[in-house]
């Protein structure tokens, strides 16, 4: 996007685009994963809102880390979310991200994901229960509107910061530029 | 087809177990000396315990020895038997077993990269769960997880209502 219609009117109308089609990619890292299920399928059917699932990262928005998330994961979910594009959107799902839930002193399990990945949104609960989620996506969408989902924005500026603590906890990440 | 008490009888007689009890309903415990291990897993295969369903680890820290336990099944006397045999902590070192069963390679690597026992013969000893791991195995009773956990990651601090 040009510059001179950053922060105009123009992003105005781009957010207001944006809200209502947003598609998540289905990776699922912890047992969170199976509450998705229910939330895009018939029974709660969260295409209502504009969300729909998505296959593949590069063609996603939003990425949702499903509660634990071991150090091994961690680096598969860096590789994923930098392959998405812009804009592009995290969502903390379950205690477990927040502050590492009934993992809260595991060797293996990442405490805070705020530290390494930049989080738009957290779902508090073990787990959240798909009325839960939904709450959460409109709650997204209204964060988008105004303007204030700007995770993948602060993800390039305080790079730096994310870059750092994601080596102490994982040692080298190799990137493709 | 045998049930646990004359496959008790069955080990006793063929084998030479320092333990052997019928733990529950088609579940059988039976300790080897840890030398007469691969011959004892070998005579067993052929006696229709022929599947390797998994090898675990437990780790008596009391007294300095790593038990290994191998769980069989027969698919004809339908009785869970697990084999154990206890090595010294130190050293923490036994054979594999691969020759017997190929996926104990697998199982084999795994021990490795949770409690550090070696295994002859198994040169594959990459790591197969852990990543970039430098510290003490950490299924180790010595293995202090707190301090670890403190000083690898924060605790998120909470600031209460005011």
């Amino acid at each position: 996007m040009k510059e001179k219609y950053k922060n105009s009117k123009w992003q105005e109308v781009i957010n207001w685009a944006q809200k209502r089609s947003l598609f998540m990619l289905h990776y699922c890292t912890g047992c969170g994963a199976i509450e998705l299920p229910p939330t895009m399928t018939s029974r709660y059917d969260m295409s209502r809102f504009g969300i729909g699932p998505a296959a593949t990262p590069r063609q996603a928005d939003i990425l949702i880390i499903t509660g634990y998330l071991s150090t091994k994961t961690l680096r598969r979910v860096i590789y994923t979310y930098e392959q998405m594009q812009d804009p592009k959107y995290v969502l903390g799902f379950g205690s477990c991200t927040i502050n590492g839930g009934m993992y809260w002193d595991s060797y293996n399990t990442v405490k805070q994901l705020d530290k390494y990945l930049p989080v738009d949104l957290y779902i508090a609960g073990c787990m959240p229960r798909p009325e839960a989620i939904l709450e959460g996506f409109l709650e997204l969408k209204n964060k988008i509107e105004v303007g204030d989902a700007d995770g993948y924005k602060r993800y390039k500026t305080d790079y730096e910061y994310y870059k750092s603590n994601q080596e102490n906890v994982l040692g080298e990440v190799k990137r493709r530029q | 087809m045998r049930n646990e008490k004359e496959l008790i009888e069955f080990i006793k007689e063929k084998l030479n177990p320092l333990k052997i009890n019928k733990l529950r309903k088609n579940n059988v415990v039976v300790q080897l000396n840890n030398s007469e291990l691969v011959s004892g897993l070998n005579f067993l295969k052929s006696q229709s315990y022929s599947h390797l369903a998994t090898i675990s680890c437990v780790d008596w820290i009391e007294d300095n020895e790593f038990e290994l336990v191998y769980h069989l099944f027969s698919y004809q006397d339908k009785i869970n038997l697990s084999v154990k045999t206890r090595i010294d902590r130190e050293k923490s070192k036994f054979v594999t077993i691969k020759n017997l069963w190929k996926v104990a390679s697998y199982y084999e690597r795994d021990i490795h990269d949770f409690f550090g026992v070696e295994f002859e013969g198994n040169d594959n000893m990459e790591e197969l769960i852990l990543e970039n791991w430098n510290e003490l195995p950490p299924m180790r009773k010595d293995f202090k997880t707190r301090e670890y956990v403190d000083q690898k990651f924060d605790w998120r601090q909470y600031h209460g209502q005011e």
